[in-house]
Formats: C-alpha cells, sequence, structure tokens
C-alpha cells in the first residue's frame, strides 16, 4: 500500500507533517514482531502523535479505546501507523526508535526535503524513497484540489468528498466546531492518518469560501 | 452493503459516508445502489446509523463480487493472498526484503486512486498495455495477481468484468534501464483509462539521502514530475535470526 504517498495539500502544511509506519516484514521478521511493536506503540504515546492507530484494531486514537486495550490487542505482525505535525517531534520518536532498536522497519512519509532534513540531523542512512509521480488519466472526473486535501489523507479513499463538503456545512450552521468536524473527517480512515490538527487549518480557510445550500 | 428497509428511518445521516455517493433516498429511506457500492464498509464501520439498519451484504464474499471487498476495504483480507490491503508491503519493508535491489526500480500503478475507483475493462487496458510492453510479472504476493487469467496478453479474467474495485496496486519492478519504456507506456495508456491512476517510483537510495541521477533523468525525461511528498524507508529494520514462519 502506498497510501500515505499522494497526500495534497498546502506546501506551508505538508512541511510540518510527517506520517510514520512500523511495519514487519512478513516472512522476515514477522515473528516475535508483537512484544517489540507494543514497545514501540507505547513510546509512541509519550511523543504526542496527532493520529494513530493499529492494524490489530483499526479505529484511531480518537475513539476513546483505553490505551491498555489497544496495546493489549497488538500481536506478531501488527503494523502501526502514525502521524505528527512537528519536526521536533517525529525526530525525537526516530531517535527513541534507533535507541529502542527493536528492528523493524519504519517509513516516514512526508516532504522529502523535510524527511532528508530530519535524517541528517539523526545520522540516519535511509535505504529506499517512493516517489509520486502524480495522478493520470480523466482527471477531470476528480473532486476539486481543496476538497481533495482531506480526501488524500486517507490513501484508500475512504474519506468521502461529500463528508467533507457536509462538515463544511454543519460548520457554517453552527452544528460543528472546527475540531469536531475534523475528527468526523477522520474517523473513516482504517489507518489512523489523516491529520484532525491539518484539518482544522484548512477548515479554517475553506469554509467562508463554501455556500450552503440546505440546513 | 445493505440498508434494511424494515429499520431505516430515512434520517439521510449515512450517505455523506459513502465515498463513491452509492447511498440515495429511495422512498424516503436510503438505499445503497448496488451497481455502484465497492462494499468498502465504510458506512458500516462509520456506526452512524442510529438503528443499525446498515449491514453488509450476505453475498459479499461470493465470487466475483467479493472481488470489490477484497479491493475496496482496507480492513479486509484477501482470501488468496491472505495478505491485508491492496498491494504488498513494497518500499515499506524493502530494507529488510531487498526486493527491490540497488539496479531495479519499483513501480506501482494504483489504479483508481484518488477516489474514483475503476472498473475491470478499464483496470484490462491496463494491463494489456502493460504486457504489450512486456510487464507480465507482477509482485508475486500482491492480490492483483488473482484478477489475471493470461499473464503473456494481459487479460483479465472474463467473469470479472462486471466487478470494480476501489483501488488495487499493480506492482512490479524492472531494471533501471527500463524505466523510461515503462513510463511511456503508462503515459500513453492513461489517455484511453476512463478513470484515474496515480504512479509510483521506489528506489534505493545512495549514501546521504540522493535519489539516484539515473532514475530522476528518466522519470524527467519521460515528461513526469516527481511530487514534493515522499515515502522514505529509514532502514532500521532487520531480518530474524533464523527462518520465519
Amino acid at each position: 500500500m502506498t497510501h500515505s504517498l499522494h497526500r495534497e495539500g498546502p506546501l506551508d502544511l505538508l512541511n510540518q507533517e510527517y506520517v510514520l509506519f512500523i511495519y514487519p516484514a512478513r516472512g522476515f521478521n514477522y515473528d516475535g514482531s508483537g512484544p517489540k511493536s507494543r514497545r514501540l506503540m507505547e513510546m509512541l504515546y509519550t511523543q504526542g502523535p496527532a493520529n494513530m492507530l493499529v492494524s490489530t484494531l483499526r479505529k484511531n486514537m480518537y475513539f476513546g479505546i483505553p490505551q491498555e486495550e489497544i496495546l493489549k490487542s497488538i500481536k506478531d505482525g501488527a503494523k502501526i501507523y502514525s502521524v505528527f505535525n512537528e519536526k521536533e517531534k517525529i525526530k525525537k520518536t526516530l531517535a527513541k526508535i534507533m535507541e529502542m532498536d527493536e528492528g523493524i522497519s519504519i517509513m516516514v512519509s512526508g516532504v522529502a526535503d523535510r524527511v532528508r532534513e530530519v535524517a541528517a540531523e539523526l545520522g540516519l542512512n535511509p535505504h529506499t524513497i517512493n516517489l509520486s509521480l502524480g495522478i493520470h488519466g480523466r482527471t477531470d472526473r476528480l473532486p476539486p484540489a481543496d476538497i481533495r486535501q482531506f480526501t488524500t489523507m486517507c490513501g484508500h479513499g475512504m474519506v468521502s468528498p461529500r463528508l467533507v463538503r457536509d462538515v463544511i456545512r454543519r460548520i457554517k450552521t453552527g452544528k460543528l466546531d472546527l475540531w469536531e468536524a475534523s475528527l468526523i473527517v477522520a474517523a473513516p480512515c482504517a489507518c489512523g492518518i489523516v491529520n484532525p490538527y491539518r484539518s482544522v487549518e484548512m477548515l479554517k480557510d475553506l469554509v467562508p469560501v463554501y455556500t450552503v445550500n440546505r440546513l | 452493503m445493505l440498508i434494511r428497509k424494515d429499520l431505516c428511518v430515512g434520517c439521510g445521516r449515512c450517505q455523506p459516508y459513502c465515498p463513491v455517493d452509492a447511498i440515495h433516498f429511495e422512498e424516503l429511506k436510503s438505499a445503497v445502489d448496488q451497481e455502484i457500492c465497492y462494499e468498502c464498509g465504510t458506512c458500516f464501520r462509520s456506526e452512524i446509523c442510529p438503528v443499525d439498519a446498515i449491514e453488509e451484504s450476505p453475498y459479499v464474499f461470493d465470487y466475483p463480487r467479493a472481488l470489490r471487498k477484497f479491493f475496496s476495504d482496507p480492513t479486509a483480507t484477501h482470501a488468496l493472498t491472505g495478505i491485508a490491503g491492496r498491494g504488498t508491503e513494497e518500499s515499506k519493508t524493502n530494507d529488510v526484503t531487498n526486493r527491490v535491489g540497488p539496479e531495479d526500480v519499483g513501480i506501482a500503478i494504483e489504479v483508481g486512486r484518488p477516489t474514483l475507483g475503476m472498473d475491470l475493462p478499464n483496470i484490462q487496458k491496463i494491463t494489456r498495455a502493460m504486457a504489450k510492453a512486456g510487464i507480465t510479472e507482477i509482485e508475486p504476493e500482491n492480490p492483483f495477481n488473482d484478477m489475471i487469467q493470461v499473464r503473456e496478453t494481459g487479460d483479465l479474467k472474463p467473469e470479472l468484468m462486471g466487478e470494480r474495485v476501489l483501488s488495487a496496486i499493480m506492482e512490479f519492478k524492472v531494471k533501471r534501464s527500463e524505466l523510461g519504456h515503462v513510463l511511456r507506456t503508462i503515459k500513453e495508456v492513461a489517455k484511453e483509462v476512463d478513470s484515474v491512476f496515480v504512479v509510483d517510483v521506489y528506489t534505493r537510495l545512495e549514501p546521504g539521502v540522493i535519489i539516484p541521477r539515473e532514475v530522476l533523468n528518466t522519470i524527467e525525461a519521460e515528461g513526469y514530475t516527481w511530487r514534493p511528498n515522499s515515502k522514505i524507508n529509514m532502514g532500521l529494520g532487520r531480518a530474524n535470526k533464523g527462518k520465519d514462519s
């Protein structure tokens, strides 16, 4: 899956966003990866991610599931997905991961130059890079870019363009605040990598330019 | 997915959750258009229905409709490969698996992404074009293999032609010297498909997080640009000693 590679949005916001995956390799280090992933996730909780999810539960950190229950669900092969909002946070997190040295693959998605800086500052030697060469085909059929900046945070396409428009309408009619709307948009993503903090910033810009056609 | 008419109260709250607008009012109740529905399960997982009227269709795992589920619901595990997700681990675990070596380039054509999904006749246009260009081997554990009837021609299984998927990833690797040829083919077939796909290229990094010049030059020469985003394997993984089960 390359579900974090094609995120769209304002570059100033993308520059601050880092998606981090903890990913055991099938047939290579699955066995015994459960306790390692659990230790890593425990550590992630202390680093202030903007969102996080483990593949064994598929509910993001805003669903109110107790931390103990989430950690308990982790077994061999579990993958952990998270997103961070600040360079310093991802840097500290990666430094901790290096220190713990669990041997599980770590991916960071973000603006290449920013990730490169983080790697250089930590003395890391990244192994492989995945580049996005953009969208092809009938791009005229896509929702507009201002909606895609929300929907592409979930590369699996679980965040519906209509849901984004719906929360905009509900903000404008006073039924939701920006944060509540952002959590609604984040909920369908089964990987927990929709960043509600970024959604708040984008909604601030977007809400005034949309009109309400029904209450 | 199905919405039980006897339970639905017609509040319409589920409708915005469908990524492809398959839920509409029918006689004041919400109903799922079975032709459009990808079986992604988003409406069900949203837990938005106040009367629990949303249910998984009893035939969701029947062949060939099950294809929709396997390639549209990220929580579903493909029955053939036992792998959840649309593709494989690709670059995410390349530091451990070394599947894409120093002279290789991994390529992924993510059909249907973003948002629109793609039907099988359109996917077949891509597989046929790629087969014609000599790409007949897809990553072995990639569930995409299960759609293919004849590798040499790129023909898909005829019984699947009425199906559609929210996303599937055609993933393969080539030698760096072949990248240009493949990108050219992709550009050509993009003119024929009635939906969208995204293209990714992944390659080993040189020390200092340097992307090999040869790869970048080829991408540029074929008229592509790479987006600022990237996905970087930080090189912190290692294989277990001895064989993994």
